[in-house]
Order: C-alpha cells, then sequence, then structure tokens
C-alpha cells in the first residue's frame, strides 16, 4: 500500500535534502507521482531539484 | 545585438586539495575574477558548506560549496564553465537562472570566512586493515571449524560422499571410452 505525502513544499529546492528525501526511496531513486501525490508539474519540478542534487554530489544517484 | 543580463544563482563544488592549498578566500576570489573576467556582475559569493559528497569525485570524498548570485549574459555561462573546467579547481558548476536576488542575499554580499578544510582520512587502509583482519578471522573460524568436521560426526558421512562419488565414477565411463565401444 503507497502512502502519500500530504504536505509538500511551495517549491523544491536542490539544496534542501531532507525534502527531496522524502521523495526517494531508499535505492535513491525517485517515487512516482502516483505515490507523492504531486501534480505534473511540481513532480517535473522535484525531478529537476533532484537531478541538480545528484549532480552536485548532494544526493547519491543510486545505492 | 544586445546583450541581455539574467540574475543566475551559482554553486561551485572547489576541490578541497587546492581549498586547503591556497586558502578560501583566494580560490574565491579567483572565482570572482574568473566570472568577471566573462561580462558577470558578481553580487554574493559566498561559502555555502564543506562537507562529505554523496559520492567521490575524482577520488576527493569531501568538496568545497561555494555558492554566488550574478547578473550575467547567457554567453558568460558557458565561457565561464570552458575556462572553469579546464583550469580551475572545480569539479561542478551549475547555473541557475532566476526571476531575481533575493534581498536576504544581497545582504551578505561577497563574503570572507576562515575555515579549516579538513585533511581526508585515507579510509583505504583502514578497510584493508578491518577487511584483511576479518578475513584473518573467517580463515580462523573456517579452519576451526574444519576441525570440528573432521573430528565430529561429519567425518563418516564425508566419507560415505567419496566413496559415493567413487562408485559413480566407475559407473558412467568417459566420453571417448563410450564412443568407441559404440562403434565396435
Amino acid at each position: 500500500m503507497t502512502q502519500e505525502i500530504t504536505k509538500h513544499p511551495k517549491r523544491f529546492d536542490y539544496k534542501d535534502i531532507e525534502t527531496l528525501q522524502r521523495y526517494m526511496n531508499a535505492q535513491g531513486r525517485i517515487h512516482s507521482a502516483q505515490r507523492t501525490g504531486l501534480k505534473a508539474r511540481q513532480q517535473r519540478k522535484l525531478k529537476r531539484a533532484i537531478k541538480y542534487a545528484r549532480f552536485l554530489s548532494l544526493l547519491p544517484y543510486g545505492i | 545585438m544586445e546583450n541581455k543580463q539574467y540574475a543566475y544563482q551559482v554553486m561551485f563544488l572547489l576541490d578541497n586539495e587546492e581549498v586547503r592549498a591556497q586558502g578560501f578566500n583566494a580560490t574565491r576570489d579567483w572565482v570572482r575574477t574568473t566570472l568577471e573576467k566573462h561580462g558577470a556582475d558578481v553580487k554574493v559569493l559566498r561559502l555555502w558548506a564543506e562537507q562529505a559528497l554523496a559520492y567521490p569525485i575524482a577520488g576527493r570524498k569531501r568538496a568545497t560549496y561555494l555558492m554566488g548570485w550574478i547578473m550575467a549574459g547567457q554567453e558568460t555561462v558557458s565561457a565561464t564553465k570552458r575556462e572553469m573546467y579546464l583550469l580551475g579547481p572545480v569539479f561542478r558548476i551549475l547555473f541557475l537562472r532566476e526571476d531575481e536576488i533575493p534581498e536576504d542575499e544581497l545582504g551578505i554580499g561577497i563574503e570572507d570566512s576562515d575555515i579549516d578544510v579538513p585533511e581526508e582520512i585515507e579510509e583505504e587502509y583502514i578497510e584493508e586493515y578491518i577487511t584483511g583482519s576479518d578475513k584473518k578471522k573467517d580463515s580462523e573460524k573456517d579452519s576451526e571449524k574444519d576441525s570440528e568436521e573432521d573430528s565430529g560426526e561429519d567425518s563418516g558421512k564425508s566419507k560415505k560422499k567419496e566413496e559415493a562419488e567413487g562408485s559413480a565414477s566407475e559407473k558412467t565411463p568417459e566420453p571417448a571410452v563410450a564412443a568407441s565401444n559404440e562403434k565396435e
């Protein structure tokens, strides 16, 4: 059973690692929009923020 | 054509070795002069963090993050990246175009900071030592187990297995021999 995150931030920042990690699983993969409960535009913004963080080695690409 | 200026948030990932050797302020000044050389107006440049990396880059496990806000044209971005990746102690550069520079950041400006960049502990040796000692322990445990097996009841089982294997080898002829039998 998937659990939706109820409180989302207004804006996804690549520097806010703790928030971004809530939207990732233990293997470092991004949760689907069905699971996050985000609208398409917000899901894209989340994806972009996570990818920036990965590029800067703030988050791992995979574990 | 007029070169339009945009606000950019910039993040640099700097090599700790260089930061330690030259000092943070000198490295920051080098970044600033490089940006200004390519026509950027540097509003903010400050230390964001010195922390462990999520994955090693060029053999380094820690790095220094330098954050800045600049006003620049599009050509500045590519030219700065090109030069910095070629010459500088920079692992990663990220330019993000923003609507405006936040007032909190503008208040900081170009900030000096005295950080002590810690030297990287050569963990490989530690890992090797640990794994080596583990291996030793494992090998000792294995040898103990073997000795127990030999002395215990399992010795009978092993003998039975050997006997079974021997009988199996007798029963199944070698392929070359079998082929010769078929010809006959």
